[in-house]
């Protein structure tokens, strides 16, 4: 679904079922009567549009076609169009520059944060994590919305702290009028708001470092960074790179995020991710044709990165 | 019915009463923010569960609905709706093959609002022309109030420096348009707009047809109003005046309109007289997926009757109907409206041009020209663009 | 000794600076919400709302037109993907977890695949699909593709729930003279709670914050959810100058359900990751 999935459920993922190994029972019909009502609700939400959108990205399917004209078939004419279009391949290195940049300070700022959490006293490290949790808990069109109240031009906290910066000028700045500042306030939104998950389930994998081995790394001179490389990073490894992964996914589909901060600044399409970019080509300029080959696009390159994920689970799967 | 939001509430109830009156039904009413009218509309009006019986429909997108059949033939009707005395620019726009679709509802036009002290103090005038207009922007202006506040993307009201230039937005060419951004008049008018803008405004680039209104009241605690003038649709003038709190509830404030402190003149022309103004307004159609067409048939003969279309003006929308318009009065605000709107221009009628609005290229490229591009190039840029759309259904 | 004591203190104190911007916009919100709009509208912010504190943003946000219709919506349509996903994921996650069947593992892979599916890629599919039989601004419309949306985690999630549980304990109690069945009912299920509330706050959560989908399925404003109607309430108050306070309190609305069920479920969920990364 839409914003970034932030769960701390998610994390169990990240770890094959607890207990004892169970020996499946022969096949019968029972487990095909279990999965029926699961896999109609999914053909029913996913399998359907799934196979329109195939089937659309190959049509002229306009305005007009919305009204009753017949469709048209087209082959690969909307694709190829894509390929020559310059606002598309703008769009499309946005977003995943924006995606990868924005995973990879979450989970670096994530990792630090778990450390940091490791380190500190039970109250202190308390009083962090309850912080997180409010963050963790917004839902994102509120969250979005306290973001353009805290950025706004001219009564926002954020410009009346940093004006108070002596030498430092920020009286009426306009963090959403360009896209640079625009796309950094997003950025910033969403690190925010993973950061917790991401350090929630680094520090439960830390707390599993003995204290012994620590202390025995210490002793023999290691420093601490040398702990951290040789200790902690290998241990949360596994952890880490799906955190990671999860990232990159959930950073790809920002809509709600984007959609709410366009409203509060430009129209323009040098502020479009590709999904905004996806809703006004089938919505506002109502080329479903084109924009069902765009989101086949959006689909391919999710499962390009989801596919190292999900074979990671397949292993674990098959391990039980 | 499904409506702009423009219409105040004594009218909706005026509407549900008669309709209630002429029919038994329930009329219901809902109300659409512009901002995302322009997708819900496209998806709604084809499903025949979901489509409003009436609509009400921006003027400038009723050429694309009209052209995809998205409304009924209500020909039949036209002269006992007012027939020629309709708005002829509006009834155009809602026409297809001769046969009348969608038809005015009411109009608006924009013009200019300005700080009778702030000018008094700069010692200028109310100007003339267009250039003066820009000359007495720039002594109003300094770092904390605009001259004249303009948003960078409001093409809505910046389309008026095309349109005053003598420039037009696209042309017709048999039955294809073509983007006409690069048309000498056009880049004229557009040179103009951003030094205007560059010099005497200090709204965001990005800022696009929202609010304007909001700065030129006197801001609480500020050393004086954002803005010395600014130009907005005629009904603003309800929400511009001397900010006090609310006497139903303090915490809110209101405007009260001071004539000693603001005033209002039309946008002037390049070398005098009324610049030609961006049209404002929608139409209003019968959905052609409604169920109800005898029920929406009935709510049209209450539209256009001689109570509503007075009512109308009384509020201060332009009534559709020439025979009604003296119902706006003939206090500053009237005269502005009518004397604007007589040469106010419509956006192209070109089946694509909803899409165009959609993509929102009109307000990325007037940004473009705000911040201070090359005019030149970014006009040949966005015809191009606009190319691709402008004859697309 | 001393130089680690002074390193714990400047990790203590970075840590609170820490948490203190990391709350810093939920508190802001929530400062602005009790502060008076003509107070916030003055160029100074104010940190504490002290003699400002008002009530009035909050009346004025429920009592705006379409607030309890949203709530309505909102609590009906996540009733509806809790208890639909609760069942469905349940019984899949049993089939997958205690029984080996053909395409066992072409489910699994679905499922997984599907859950990585963006709305961003499938939305104006849903929407086509949905309008052509006449669902659009209807509860079912929208239950339909939350469900399936949640489904697939759910699913997985259950699945290391229930073969947690190991089955030894099932066939001992049918040793004693229980039928499969019953076994299953008296021995797994109960076990099984803590992963059923976690799968329900994860569809809830997923069912009250959800906003792409609801955008466009819900174009109709009688028909909004609460995350639509916050938004509709943003650009509403554009045509005056944007009201702030009423608009933290609207956003405060919104996400105090979200935020109790967080801190009531936090120990559970909390234990719940380190239970999981204990065999990570």
């Amino acid at each position: 679904m839409s914003a970034p999935t932030r769960t701390p459920a998610r994390a169990r993922m990240s770890s094959p079922a607890p207990g004892p190994r169970i020996q499946p029972r022969r096949t019968t019909g029972v487990p095909y009567v279990l999965i029926v009502p699961a896999l109609i609700a999914l053909l029913l939400g996913l399998g359907y549009p799934l196979i329109w959108q195939i089937v659309t990205s190959f049509q002229k399917y306009g305005l007009s076609q919305q009204f009753g004209k017949p469709p048209e078939f087209v082959g690969f004419d909307n694709f190829a169009n894509l390929v020559w279009d310059g606002e598309f391949w703008a769009v499309l290195v946005r977003s995943l520059l924006f995606c990868v940049v924005t995973a990879a300070v979450t989970v670096v700022i994530g990792v630090l944060m778990a450390v940091l959490m490791n380190a500190v006293g039970r109250t202190v490290r308390l009083i962090l994590q309850i912080s997180m949790l409010f963050a963790w808990a917004m839902p994102v069109a509120a969250a979005t919305t306290v973001f353009i109240w805290l950025f706004d031009r001219r009564r926002g906290v954020v410009n009346y702290l940093l004006d108070a910066i002596p030498g430092v000028d920020m009286n009426r700045y306009d963090w959403l009028g360009n896209p640079l500042t625009f796309f950094f306030v997003a950025s910033v939104l969403i690190i925010w708001m993973s950061v917790p998950f991401v350090s929630f389930a680094i520090y439960a994998g830390l707390t599993q470092i003995s204290e012994e081995v620590m202390e025995a790394a210490q002793i023999d001179g290691a420093g601490a960074w040398q702990r951290f490389r040789r200790i902690i990073l290998p241990m949360v490894r596994p952890v880490l790179s799906i955190v990671l992964l999860l990232q990159l996914i959930w950073d790809l589909r920002v809509f709600a995020q984007i959609t709410l901060l366009k409203d509060a600044g430009s129209k323009s399409g040098d502020f479009d991710l590709l999904g905004t970019y996806i809703y006004k080509l089938g919505t506002a300029t109502g080329d479903f044709g084109m924009a069902s080959a765009v989101s086949i696009v959006v689909l391919l390159v999710t499962l390009a990165i989801s596919w190292v994920y999900v074979r990671e689970l397949i292993k674990e799967d098959e391990a039980q | 019915m499904a409506d702009g939001g423009d219409t105040p509430d004594t009218l909706r109830d005026y509407l549900k009463t008669e309709y209630k009156k002429a029919t038994g039904g329930t009329l219901t009413i809902e109300e659409q923010g512009w901002g995302d009218a322009l997708a819900k509309l496209q998806t709604a009006l084809p499903d025949a569960d979901n489509t409003p019986d009436v609509t009400e429909i921006g003027n400038t997108w009723s050429p694309t609905f009209t052209n995809v059949g998205a409304f009924s033939d209500i020909s039949d009707m036209y002269d006992e709706l007012g027939g020629d005395k309709l708005l002829t620019s509006f009834v155009d726009v809602g026409k297809v093959d001769g046969k009348n679709y969608a038809l005015p509802y009411y109009f608006g036009s924009r013009y200019v609002f300005y700080r009778k002290d702030l000018y008094a103090a700069a010692g200028v005038e109310v100007p003339t022309t267009l250039p003066q207009l820009t000359e007495i922007a720039q002594k109003l202006h300094n770092d904390s109030t605009s001259g004249f506040y303009l948003g960078g993307e409001d093409w809505r009201n910046g389309v008026s420096w095309i349109f005053a230039y003598g420039g037009d937005l696209a042309k017709q060419d048999g039955d294809q348009w073509k983007s006409s951004l690069s048309d000498p008049k056009s880049i004229e008018g557009l040179e103009a707009l951003q030094e205007l803008y560059t010099s005497a405004s200090n709204a965001p680039v990005t800022e696009a047809d929202s609010t304007p209104w909001v700065n030129i009241n006197t801001q609480p605690e500020a050393a004086g109003p954002e803005a010395a003038t600014i130009i907005a649709p005629g009904w603003a003038h309800w929400s511009i005046g001397d900010l006090a709190p609310d006497p139903k509830d303090d915490t809110k404030q209101v405007a009260t309109w001071n004539d000693e402190v603001f005033g209002a003149y039309v946008l002037p022309g390049v070398d005098g007289g009324v610049a030609p103004v961006f049209a404002g307004g929608s139409n209003i159609a019968i959905s052609a997926s409604s169920k109800n067409q005898a029920g929406a048939r009935e709510l049209m003969k209450i539209i256009f009757s001689k109570e509503y279309q007075e009512m109308l003006g009384a509020n201060g929308l332009g009534p559709a109907n020439s025979d009604y318009v003296s119902s706006l009065g003939d206090d500053q605000f009237a005269k502005a409206l009518i004397e604007s709107a007589l040469g106010s221009k419509l956006t192209p009628a070109a089946v694509g041009w909803a899409g165009v609005e959609g993509s929102g290229l009109l307000e990325e490229f007037f940004g473009k020209v705000n911040a201070g591009g090359d005019v030149a190039s970014l006009a040949a840029e966005y015809d191009k663009k606009i190319d691709e759309l402008i004859n697309k259904s | 000794m001393t130089a680690v004591k002074t390193g714990r203190i400047a990790l203590s104190a970075l840590a609170i600076v820490l948490a203190i911007v990391w709350i810093f916009p939920v508190y802001w919100m929530a400062n602005s919400a009790f502060i008076s709009t003509a107070v916030l509208q003055q160029f100074t912010p104010h940190f504490f709302p002290g003699e400002y504190f008002t009530f009035a943003n909050f009346t004025g946000a429920i009592s705006d037109g379409s607030f309890f219709g949203a709530l309505g919506m909102s609590v009906t349509i996540t009733l509806i993907v809790v208890a639909v996903c609760l069942v469905f994921a349940f019984l899949g996650a049993v089939a997958i977890s205690r029984f080996k069947f053909r395409g066992r593992k072409s489910f699994v892979l679905a499922l997984l695949l599907i859950q990585m599916l963006p709305a961003e890629g499938l939305f104006i599919a849903q929407y086509k699909m949905v309008s052509s039989v006449g669902l659009l601004n209807t509860v079912l419309g929208v239950s339909v593709i939350y469900i399936a949306a949640v489904i697939p985690f759910t699913v997985w999630m259950l699945r290391g729930f229930v073969a947690g549980v190991p089955a030894e304990l099932e066939e001992a109690a049918m040793v004693d003279g229980l039928s499969r069945f019953q076994a299953f009912m008296r021995i797994t299920f109960p076990l099984l709670a803590p992963g059923l509330v976690a799968s329900g706050v994860y569809a809830f959560l997923q069912a009250w914050n959800e906003f792409t989908v609801a955008v466009v399925l819900l174009p109709a404003e009688a028909a909004q959810t609460l995350p639509l109607w916050l938004r509709g309430f943003v650009q509403a108050s554009a045509t005056r100058e944007t009201d702030w306070g009423q608009v933290m309190a609207a956003s405060t609305i919104v996400a105090i359900p979200v935020i109790v069920f967080f801190l009531i479920v936090q120990g559970r969920m909390t234990s719940g990751l380190v239970g999981g990364a204990v065999k990570g």
